[in-house]
C-alpha cells in the first residue's frame, strides 16, 4: 500500500500542498483529478523521492522510499525520460542493464500492440509514440505500483484509446496504479478510487464503485458537485 | 559498484563522440603546428643565409637554434590545449546541466535507478577524471611522435634535441605531466576536488534554485578558503613556521578535507534535496 500522510510542500512562499493525505491500494487503479498546477505532480514526484516534501511522511509497502524501492515502484511522466539520441532498443537495453525487475518479453508484447519498431529513434517518434514508449519503459518492470502523470495529455484520440486498453489489459492486473489526469472521461469507467485535489488540499476522496451503486452517480458528476461548490 | 561502473561507462558513451572530435583536433593541430613551425623556421633560415652569405653553422650562432621548445610554445600546441581545458571546464556544469535542460528529461530516469544516488555523482565524476587522463596519455602518446616529425623536417645542425622527459618539464607541461608520482597525486588529487566542489555547488543549484547559486557560492568560497588555509596561515600569522614537507603534509590533510566534505555534502543534497 502506499500511504501519503499529511504532506505538505512549499515551493517559495506559494503552498503546493498543504497536508495532503491518502492511501492507494494494490490491485486498484487510484485516480488524482484537478485542474492544472493543483499540486497533482507534485504529489507524484514527492511520492517517488523526486521533489523533497517540507513535512509528513510517505510510505511504500510501510517502508519510506530507498534505492530497492525503485524496483518496485515506477513512475511514467508526462515527458519522455531518455535520451533522444537512443533508438528504442538501446532504451530497453539500459533498463534492463539497470533494473532486476525488468521483463523483456513484456516490452516485446507493450512494442507489438503499441505497433512500434524498436529501431525508431526517439527524437523522431510522435509525442503520441513518445508516450506510449513511456509508457513501455514504466509498465515493463515488473513492480507493484505504477504511478502515471498525465497519460492522455496533449496525444491523439487513437493513441489514447490505445493507452486505455492497456488499462483492461493483463499487464495492469495485480498493480497499483496511481494516475493524474484532468482529462477523465478516457478512463472514468476504469477507475477504482477518486482523489479530488484542488489548491494543494484533498476535497473529497471516494471510492467510484459505491457512489455509482449507492448514489448513481458517475465521477464527473461529484466532479461537478465538488469542483463547482 | 557494478551499477556505478555501469554509470561510468554510460556516461563515458555521452560524450565519446565529441571526445573523439576532441582529440581528432588536437592531433590535427599539434602535428600541423610541428610541419608549420619546423617548416617556417628551415625556410627563413635558407633565406636569411642566401641574403647575407652566412653557413649554416653561422646562422645557427647568430639567431640561434631551433628546438621543441618553440613549437610547445606556439599556438598550435597552447590553442589545443586551452581546447581541451576550456571543453572539460565546460562539460563539468554540463555533464549535470544536460540531465535537465531540453525535451528530454533524463534527470527524472537517474535519479529513479535502483542503486544509491551517489553512484550518479561518483560515475560523473570518474567520467571526467577519465577524459582528462586520456587526453594527458594522448597527449605523452603524441609527444615522442611530433618530435621525430620535428627531427624529419629540421637538419641537425639546426637543432637542439630535447628528449620526451625534457619536453615535458617544460613550464606548462610539467603541470600536466608530473615528474612524479607525488606530484601526480598533488596536482590530479587537488583538479579532482576542484571538480567536486564544483558538482557540490551545481547540486546546491539544484536542490535550492535561486538560493541555491548563492549558496553554492558561499559553499565554493569555504571549501577554497579550508584548501588554503595552511598557505594563508603560513604566510600571516605563523611566518615561515612549518617546513616546507609539514606545509605539504598540512595542504594535502586540507585537499582531503575538502575532498571529503564535498563529497559527503554532495551525498546529503542528491539523496534528500535535488529536485527533478
Amino acid at each position: 500500500m502506499i500511504e501519503v500522510k499529511n504532506v505538505a510542500k512549499k515551493f517559495g512562499r506559494k503552498k503546493v500542498l498543504k497536508g495532503v493525505s491518502f492511501t492507494a491500494e494494490k490491485g486498484q487503479i487510484t485516480c488524482l483529478i484537478g485542474i492544472n498546477g493543483v499540486g497533482k505532480t507534485t504529489l507524484l514526484k514527492a511520492i517517488m523521492g523526486l521533489t523533497p516534501f517540507d513535512s509528513g511522511e510517505i510510505l511504500i509497502n510501510g517502508e519510506k522510499i530507498h534505492p530497492g524501492t525503485y524496483e518496485k515502484i515506477t513512475f511514467i511522466p508526462d515527458t519522455i525520460t531518455m535520451l533522444p539520441n537512443m533508438k528504442i532498443r538501446e532504451a530497453f537495453t539500459f533498463m534492463a542493464d539497470f533494473y532486476n525487475s525488468w521483463n523483456a518479453e513484456r516490452a516485446g508484447e507493450l512494442l507489438k500492440f503499441f505497433r512500434l519498431n524498436e529501431d525508431d529513434r526517439i527524437s523522431d517518434l510522435s509525442k503520441g509514440n513518445a508516450a506510449k514508449v513511456n509508457l513501455i519503459l514504466g509498465l515493463a518492470l515488473d513492480v507493484d505500483y505504477v504511478l502515471m502523470d498525465e497519460p492522455f495529455s496533449g496525444i491523439d484520440i487513437f493513441s489514447r484509446e490505445q493507452i486505455a486498453d492497456v488499462f483492461t489489459s493483463h499487464l495492469i492486473e495485480d498493480r497499483g496504479v496511481i494516475i493524474t489526469t484532468h482529462e477523465i472521461n478516457d478512463i472514468e469507467h476504469l477507475i477504482d478510487k477518486a482523489v479530488l485535489l484542488d489548491n494543494g488540499v484533498i476535497l473529497k476522496e471516494f471510492d467510484t464503485e459505491e457512489i455509482r451503486e449507492n448514489e448513481g452517480k458517475s465521477v464527473i458528476d461529484v466532479m461537478r458537485e465538488v469542483f463547482q461548490a | 559498484m557494478k551499477r556505478y561502473l555501469k554509470l561510468v561507462n554510460f556516461e563515458f558513451n555521452r560524450f565519446f563522440k565529441l571526445y573523439l572530435v576532441l582529440i581528432g583536433i588536437t592531433f590535427v593541430a599539434q602535428m600541423s603546428g610541428v610541419i608549420v613551425e619546423s617548416k617556417s623556421y628551415h625556410n627563413q633560415a635558407n633565406e636569411i643565409m642566401q641574403e647575407d652569405l652566412l653557413t649554416q653553422s653561422e646562422y645557427v650562432q647568430q639567431y640561434g637554434p631551433m628546438s621543441f621548445l618553440n613549437i610547445s610554445e606556439s599556438i598550435w600546441f597552447l590553442g589545443t590545449i586551452a581546447l581541451c581545458a576550456v571543453t572539460l571546464i565546460i562539460y563539468v556544469f554540463f555533464i549535470w546541466y544536460r540531465d535537465w535542460v531540453g525535451k528530454n528529461n533524463f534527470s527524472y530516469r537517474l535519479f529513479m535507478l535502483p542503486s544509491v544516488r551517489l553512484n550518479i555523482y561518483l560515475a560523473k565524476a570518474t567520467t571526467i577524471l577519465l577524459f582528462v587522463l586520456g587526453l594527458i596519455a594522448l597527449q605523452l602518446l603524441l609527444l615522442p611522435f611530433e618530435n621525430q616529425v620535428f627531427k624529419w623536417i629540421v637538419p641537425e645542425v639546426f637543432r637542439t634535441d630535447l628528449s620526451v622527459l625534457e619536453i615535458t618539464n617544460l613550464y606548462y607541461l610539467n603541470l600536466l605531466i608530473p615528474k612524479n608520482i607525488l606530484e601526480f597525486i598533488l596536482f590530479y588529487g587537488a583538479g579532482m576536488t576542484a571538480v567536486m566542489i564544483v558538482f557540490t555547488a551545481i547540486l546546491f543549484e539544484r536542490s535550492y534554485r535561486l538560493k541555491g547559486i548563492f549558496y553554492g557560492i558561499v559553499y565554493c568560497g569555504v571549501s577554497i578558503l579550508i584548501f588554503l588555509a595552511p598557505l594563508l596561515l603560513q604566510a600571516s600569522l605563523l611566518e615561515n613556521y612549518f617546513y616546507p614537507m609539514e606545509l605539504l603534509f598540512l595542504e594535502i590533510a586540507a585537499c582531503v578535507l575538502v575532498l571529503a566534505g564535498a563529497i559527503w555534502i554532495g551525498n546529503m543534497l542528491i539523496k534528500n534535496k535535488v529536485r527533478v
